[in-house]
């Protein structure tokens, strides 16, 4: 199509979306990798400070706390979403009636706003008012402090994200199953391998791809949380059940710490590329394979 | 005879466990949607009754809504979400198909250039929005649109451009190029080719990032809480976040307001599944 593909054509079509990406995506990244070097608080000139504000995040307790809690998140999110979706792929793949109208309502939660799962939650989880305390009040339990507490706070977090994702997980792994190659799975049946023997050595191994897609997605999404734990504890107490990107977004807009906010946004930015990277080179050997 | 006796045992054993699973799918279901369909039942109690006995049947009633309704500019609410949500995504998903159009059918003289301005564009699909939170503020105020919807548009077209391309250029790749030579020897230019001959066979494609681009701006919560300053601007996902401190004590008609929001957001989702289904998972698939 060489001759629609003059000079000033290319870049009637690409212009427009190269300008504002760079100016919206680009531009912003480099802008705050710079402004984290910096003590801009709002107002005046920002002054160049070196890696201060890295080394301050470092000596923060609260930097410490938020970091643990989103590893807290991560560990048991994918301990429990990814066989726990995998088992739901493989349960909903059997044909019985209804079973499509089942898939359609198990992603529900993936599609209602992120905010909105909070508020939802906060009526389960909350010591007052909330659906879980008052059943373990009826049966006799404790009623611990599933939010707003010093323990459990991550591990409620962690709960509503496995809700919030599990359909998401489940539809990848589903996707999964529909590729396998049928024929292998009839040969061994017909071999003799059948129920769990067929699926630990057979299916397990082949859908190794999908198992390593969905934990990289769900890795990267539990580094996005931050409308939970700002509809659920705000942080509280005390900082106490912050997740990273909750923290930067507290000392950023509600301290006006811009400098160390950045920086901790940037330290955000490098953990997430980090996955992302180990992503590509998954897909990459994926290709090669 | 004892053969045939295997096979039924074996059949019906399968059959017992087809049950079983059918049992087990409904009822794993029913648990995910408990907290949604708790909300909807709380909706319909007064706040005493939530904070005495929420699962008393006989006092459910549309008080809380009449209430919230009146109360709530809810018209207003989705009339600014829906104008962010149309004027964003139709400029993202334009420019984005232009882009994706010239990095996947033109003929760069410089090879080397095309691939790497599109890796350049996936490149942001690893950059985490709340990075650009506090720059994008600040170039709305350098703009002078800080305060307007303006304010909103220009960063969710620009957040949409890395999945938007991916899932274009993607498609594109994968479409044959043939009809698209027949009809530029038929004559056709850039724009006919294009209008004419391209957009039709896009149309699945085009309508999982529309669905996908729109269900964003509705569920967007961080830049909308940073770029509204003004209470008649609000977004729907900006008015969730203020239920709690609205309704502080009025449990009820905190739950009738999330219902009103969360309703909608499912009947989209219910007419458009397929799409939504697959906008969502598209990175998973694509790669």
């Amino acid at each position: 199509m060489i001759w629609l593909s003059s000079r000033w054509k290319i870049a009637i079509m690409s212009a427009p979306a190269l300008i504002v990406f760079t100016a919206l995506i680009v531009y912003p990244v480099i802008y705050s990798a710079g402004y984290s070097l910096t003590d801009f608080a709002g107002f005046g000139d920002p002054a160049f400070v070196g890696l201060k504000n890295y080394i301050d995040l470092g000596n923060d307790p609260f930097f410490w706390s938020s970091l643990r809690n989103t590893i807290i998140i991560l560990v048991v999110s994918l301990v429990i979403l990814v066989p726990g979706s995998f088992g739901l792929a493989l349960l909903l793949r059997r044909r019985f009636p209804g079973g499509g109208a089942l898939r359609a309502l198990v992603f529900a939660p993936t599609i209602i706003a992120p905010i909105l799962v909070g508020l939802i939650w906060v009526f389960i989880l909350d010591p007052k008012i909330g659906l879980l305390d008052r059943l373990f009040g009826a049966l006799g339990l404790p009623q611990p402090e599933w939010i707003g507490g010093n323990i459990l706070t991550p591990y409620s977090v962690a709960l509503v994200f496995i809700w919030g994702s599990v359909g998401f997980a489940m539809t990848i792994f589903y996707a999964g199953l529909q590729q396998l190659p049928a024929d292998i799975l009839e040969a061994s049946s017909l071999d003799g391998a059948s129920g769990w023997k067929q699926l630990i050595y057979i299916t397990v191994p082949l859908m190794k791809e999908s198992f390593a897609i969905a934990a990289v997605l769900l890795i990267t999404n539990v580094f996005k949380i931050f409308e939970l734990v700002f509809v659920l504890t705000n942080g509280g107490p005390v900082h106490r059940s912050e997740t990273l990107v909750s923290y930067m977004y507290f000392i950023t807009f509600n301290n006006q710490q811009y400098g160390s906010g950045m920086a901790l946004a940037v330290i955000i930015t490098v953990l997430g590329a980090v996955v992302s990277l180990g992503y590509l080179l998954l897909l990459r050997g994926r290709k090669s394979a | 005879m004892s053969a045939t006796t295997s096979t039924l045992g074996r059949r019906s054993r399968r059959r017992t466990g087809g049950i079983v699973a059918g049992i087990a799918a409904y009822l794993i279901t029913f648990l995910i949607l408990l907290p949604i369909l708790w909300i909807v039942l709380l909706s319909f109690q007064s706040s005493e009754k939530i904070l005495s006995n929420p699962l008393d049947l006989s006092s459910l009633s549309l008080l809380n809504y009449v209430h919230t309704i009146t109360s709530l500019p809810l018209a207003q609410m989705y009339g600014n979400t829906i104008l962010l949500a149309v004027v964003s995504v139709t400029i993202g998903t334009a420019i984005s198909f232009m882009v994706s159009f010239a990095l996947t059918r033109m003929i760069f003289r410089r090879r080397r250039l095309q691939s790497g301005l599109r890796f350049y564009l996936l490149a942001g699909l690893a950059v985490p929005v709340y990075i650009l939170l506090f720059p994008v503020y600040r170039l709305d105020l350098a703009l002078g649109v800080f305060g307007s919807y303006a304010a909103l548009i220009i960063p969710y077209v620009g957040v949409s451009i890395p999945f938007n391309t991916l899932l274009l250029t993607g498609f594109l790749r994968d479409l044959p190029t043939e009809i698209e030579e027949a009809a530029i020897i038929d004559g056709a230019g850039l724009t006919r080719l294009i209008w004419s001959v391209v957009l039709p066979v896009m149309r699945p494609v085009i309508a999982t990032v529309l669905i996908f681009n729109v269900v964003y701006v509705f569920n967007e919560f961080p830049f909308a809480s940073i770029l509204i300053n003004n209470p008649d601007m609000t977004t729907v996902s900006l008015a969730v976040s203020q239920f709690q401190g609205q309704y502080s004590v009025d449990y009820g008609g905190m739950m009738a307001a999330a219902t009103l929001v969360l309703l909608p957001q499912l009947v989209i989702y219910a007419i458009f599944q397929k799409q939504v289904i697959a906008g969502m998972t598209a990175g998973a698939v694509k790669g």
